[in-house]
């Protein structure tokens, strides 16, 4: 695989982590639901996750930035195992509405699972780490560019809402209300 | 609070990553895993019901 073709590959991720924040925000909005500490804190690994794609474009490909990528992954994975397990038992309905047949955490977990499967794959390919002509690096272009822009659009779309959610104290455990929005009516 | 907070860190390490130096981005990217975990630990007091 060569360095042009993994920062396209990288590109790719920064969208597909892009689709997953979005729909988390679609199911917000357009459900009136609200997200849970917990479920959070899964946007927050997919959010992280987009920092090694980020380093890989702007840097060029390294171990290193795939690492950091299979970290937010792992740490990830266990949180949304977790949510999982809290819900496992027969009789529990879950968090939220499921979609497709499955709740936002047991999706999240497909997710970081096929991130760590996906990050192993690509690992394999040694030729994306040499050193070409042109350096480490390989100047991104505009569909990684506009990759980049999205990802970091919708983290600080986050910061908004999440600041709406649980405002100036600590994020309540079933949230119902935008904490912000309420203690200025 | 405590997740603004951190997507706040994110959207900056995110910044940095594209925009400013590669050892501040990898160094900001371990604070803010750290403070992901030690949030996580701070919320998940639930025992979980599961018996083998």
């Amino acid at each position: 695989m060569i360095r042009a073709f993994a920062v396209i590959l990288n590109a790719l991720g920064l969208y597909a982590i892009a689709l997953v924040l979005a729909a988390a925000f679609a199911v917000q909005l357009l459900l009136h639901e609200l997200p849970c500490p917990l479920c959070l804190l899964q946007r927050i690994q997919f959010a992280l996750l987009a920092i090694g794609p980020i380093l890989n474009v702007r840097w060029g490909p390294r171990p290193s930035h795939y690492a950091l990528s299979l970290l937010a992954a792992a740490v990830g994975a266990a949180f949304s195992t977790r949510q999982v397990l809290l819900h496992i038992a027969p009789g529990d309905a879950g968090y939220g509405t499921a979609l497709f047949g499955y709740h936002y955490y047991s999706w999240a977990l497909i997710g970081f699972a096929a991130a760590i499967f996906l990050l192993a794959a690509v690992l394999l390919f040694d030729r994306q780490f040499a050193r070409g002509s042109e350096g480490l690096q390989v100047a991104p272009g505009a569909f990684a560019h506009t990759a980049v822009a999205l990802v970091i659009g919708l983290t600080v779309l986050n910061v908004v809402s999440t600041l709406l959610e649980c405002g100036f104290a600590a994020c309540a455990e079933d949230p119902v209300v935008y904490e912000l929005l309420n203690s200025t009516k | 609070m405590e997740f603004t907070a951190l997507f706040l860190a994110i959207s900056i390490v995110m910044l940095v990553a594209w925009r400013g130096s590669r050892s501040l981005a990898l160094t900001l990217f371990a604070a803010t895993l750290a403070g992901s975990v030690a949030t996580y630990l701070h919320h998940a007091t639930d025992t979980l019901k599961l018996s083998f």
